[in-house]
């Protein structure tokens, strides 16, 4: 299958992007509910010592991602 | 419960997003006056405390957990959303105090909108207004008290600043004097046709609390069958898609929310938050994170086995000479026994833990105030999943370290079930505060204390040692099950990772506190029940066995022509071995033998299947009674310790002879106690959190063969 947009997951460190939707319902209550919603400003800040799990800051709130958390949420970069 | 209708006294609940500094204004409010719990007898599944309002008038404060939404994704969140969904649920409050951090406020105001539409007295307390000081956020509470139509008052939890305009805007909501109930977020023409069904099928008495029941019919705990199948009959005939549904109300919330916040809270122009940011690339650095974390454990580890030895000793030391003082003072009758050998020697047992307790809560709550906890679940969350657990299992199993309980009611936190329930069936592995004296007193007794390369203590090694058995039990479990467990439930870990801050101090003596008396008068009390039933039973037998056992004795040191000293030893001994506990642990020593305990041991072992920190405790009432006259004639008293391992020492099986505490034994009893599931409150707490016996009865099946086999296994490598 041929991806369109880029998700969170391939953000470099330090990279800025806009998150575009979530493409898991769940997890989209969940993030949303927690204030990551289309349109929030999301950078990649590091990744986990054993991997798999990333550090963000959307909207300068600051998320503990896992990989397919990560992979759910499209952004527009 | 209450035979007696007393009029209710009013419920005001503390409602808010997790980092909300919800609990620091819960202490601040009720103080001490808090239902200490989480042991059995006094479990409170939410936390409850009283305080009064200006005018004199006593109410009780409720903190739920903290929360998102009212469309939880976890245990913890699904208690709110159960509360609200049902104004019968006696946690329903009177008043919500909603607690917001004003710094994140645009982040923090969907709960509250959430709230409003379900029209019950309500107010917006902004916390934190002295970090919104510091930063220079302004924000016009009247402007934002119109817009949302509630009272809003700006306050700090950490200061008491404005506290007591809480207290008077509270006594107005109570007293009836509310503004007119505005609704916050209008149903679409779907959620309209179902709240509506559901309204007249299940008399709701308000439509958004209609729709709640259209998204959580399926698991709110008090619904009725019948209504759950209409609910479920409604929702499927009008092809109500919750999820999506939750998504896009939430959106339309916050469409909703974020011009009022705009218009109301001036932000600064740059958000200073890089305190935060330059500490976590140290803390959750890809290599010094984990090397960090490794070294703060160790410090944990050194401080509870440090800084406890002083208090312990004088706690041990005082208790002895009570008892010598008591015994020496009154006369020789049962009664005096059961106040030195039963009660005195209990009670020693439980306060000497209170220390070793005091310090590991103080500095997990520390690790959890400061924010750290959070990050440890981040760097472990892909360590731990390779073990069927999440990186929230971290918190659990490293509070397991002070107790098992509170560790596993922290597992609520943890969404996927099986996540959580793996979580709460491997943290009784981790050593906790109560094998530490068991480990102290065998490892003392066998282990020679010497050096190795120069430096390191064999005694301490083999006490780290004991540590480590317990995190390769958990996680070696964890694997286990994650094979043999079957779920489709999603997993998620999506946490947010709060900003550092300095601890607030009244939190942390607060929690202390609350866990130290928990202990004393929770766990202590069983503690202290079994010592004087234990004492009972070593004092006394069926018939006139004792009498005859004593006879018997002096015969055969007449025979053997023994000192008087050795001669009333032997009657102690013979007596015991009569008494109700030498017949209880006789008919244990078959099953045990194999391990290399005696029937001492025994006792031992089956007083310490309700709390294992009885073992200490059993063992000194077992040897006092057995040889009585020494203690009265020591002059230092400092020695019981001393004098307790002597006799262990000397102690010999009946019928070989030969030595009961070999290196064998009591490796062997070491890697019963690391293993065996020995802990009625943990039994209890696992049945509540899982809400049946099956898993708290698979536990202690699984965890006592385990201890069985390794204690087998390391019998038979040693002897």
């Amino acid at each position: 299958m041929l991806r369109r947009y880029r998700t969170v997951e391939n953000l470099k460190v330090r990279e800025c992007a806009r998150a575009l939707r979530i493409e898991d319902p769940f997890l989209a209550s969940r993030l949303t509910a927690m204030g990551l919603l289309p349109g929030t400003l999301i950078e990649m800040i590091r990744r986990a010592p054993f991997g798999h799990t990333y550090y963000i800051k959307a909207d300068g709130v600051r998320l503990a991602l896992r990989k397919e958390e990560a992979q759910s949420i499209l952004v527009d970069a | 419960m209450n035979a007696i209708q007393v009029p209710r006294m009013p419920n005001i609940a503390l409602v808010g997003n997790p980092n909300s500094g919800k609990s620091t204004l819960f202490n601040l409010l009720t103080g001490l006056r808090q239902k200490t719990g989480n042991f059995p007898g006094v479990t409170v599944d939410i936390k409850k405390g009283r305080f009064r309002l200006p005018s004199g008038r006593e109410v009780e404060l409720t903190d739920l957990p903290g929360a998102y939404s009212l469309y939880p994704t976890s245990a913890d969140e699904r208690i709110v959303a159960s509360v609200f969904s049902d104004p019968s649920d006696p946690n329903y409050p009177d008043v919500v105090v909603y607690v917001a951090d004003v710094t994140h406020l645009e982040k923090h105001l969907l709960l509250l909108t959430q709230l409003l539409d379900l029209d019950l007295p309500i107010l917006l307390a902004l916390n934190m207004a002295d970090a919104a000081e510091t930063i220079g956020l302004k924000v016009n509470t009247v402007k934002l008290a119109e817009k949302l139509g509630i009272p809003v008052v700006l306050l700090s939890s950490r200061t008491g600043e404005n506290v007591s305009k809480l207290l008077s805007e509270i006594e107005k909501l109570l007293e009836g004097n509310r503004p007119p109930h505005k609704g916050f977020y209008s149903l679409n023409e779907q959620e309209k046709n179902v709240s509506e069904a559901i309204r007249i099928n299940a008399g709701t008495d308000n439509s958004y609390r209609s729709l709640l029941l259209a998204h959580h019919y399926s698991w709110l705990p008090k619904l009725p069958a019948p209504i759950r199948q209409t609910i479920g009959a409604i929702v499927f005939d009008k092809q109500f898609n919750s999820l999506k549904r939750q998504v896009d109300e939430t959106l339309e919330r916050y469409d909703r929310f974020t011009p009022i916040v705009q218009a109301t809270v001036q932000f600064p122009p740059r958000f200073p938050s890089t305190i935060t940011d330059r500490i976590d690339v140290v803390l959750t650095h890809r290599w010094f994170g984990p090397v960090i974390f490794a070294l703060i454990m160790l410090l944990v580890f050194q401080a509870i086995y440090d800084w406890s030895s002083v208090p312990m000793d004088f706690i041990e030391s005082s208790f002895g000479w009570l008892s010598s003082a008591l015994k020496a003072n009154l006369p020789e009758h049962w009664t005096t026994q059961l106040l030195t050998d039963g009660i005195v020697t209990g009670l020693s047992g439980i306060l000497v833990f209170v220390p070793q307790i005091a310090i590991l809560f103080f500095l997990i709550t520390l690790l959890e105030e400061v924010g750290y906890m959070a990050r440890v679940v981040f760097m472990f969350d892909r360590f731990m999943r390779r073990f069927g657990m999440g990186g929230r299992s971290m918190v659990s199993l490293i509070s397991g370290g002070a107790c098992a309980v509170p560790a596993i009611m922290s597992s609520r936190t943890i969404g996927n079930w099986k996540e959580r329930l793996i979580t709460i069936l491997v943290t009784p592995f981790i050593t906790c505060s109560a094998r530490i004296p068991v480990y102290v007193i065998l490892i003392g007794l066998v282990v020679p204390s010497k050096k190795i390369l120069g430096f390191l203590s064999l005694q301490s090694l083999i006490f780290a040692g004991m540590y480590v058995l317990g995190i390769v039990a958990a996680l070696g479990t964890g694997y286990v099950l994650k094979k043999i467990m079957r779920t489709r439930e999603l997993s998620y870990l999506a946490l947010e990772l709060p900003v550092y801050r300095l601890p607030h101090w009244p939190n942390l003596w607060l929690t202390v506190w609350e866990k130290v008396s928990a202990f004393i008068f929770g766990a202590g009390r069983i503690i202290l029940i079994i010592s004087i039933t234990l004492w009972g039973l070593a004092s006394f037998g069926p018939g006139d066995s004792l009498p005859s056992a004593e006879v018997n004795a002096r015969l055969e040191a007449l025979s053997r022509q023994l000192s008087p000293e050795e001669t009333e030893n032997l009657v102690a001994a013979y007596q015991l071995e009569a008494s109700y506990a030498g017949r209880i642990g006789k008919i244990f020593e078959p099953l045990i033998r194999p391990l290399g305990y005696d029937w001492k041991i025994g006792i031992a072992l089956f007083t310490s299947f309700a709390a294992r920190e009885v073992f200490a405790g059993t063992l000194a009432v077992l040897y006092q009674l057995g040889d009585a006259e020494k203690d009265i004639t020591d002059a230092d008293e400092n020695e019981t310790k001393a004098t307790l391992r002597q006799r262990m020492q000397a102690e010999k099986f009946t019928d070989s002879g030969k030595p009961v505490y070999t290196l064998a034994t009591a490796l062997s009893l070491l890697v019963f106690y690391a293993l065996a599931m020995q802990c009625a409150s943990t039994l209890a707490v696992v049945r509540r959190e899982t809400g049946s016996w099956k898993w708290p009865l698979l536990q202690f099946a699984f965890m006592t063969l385990m201890a069985y086999a390794g204690a087998w296994v390391v019998y038979n490598l040693f002897v």
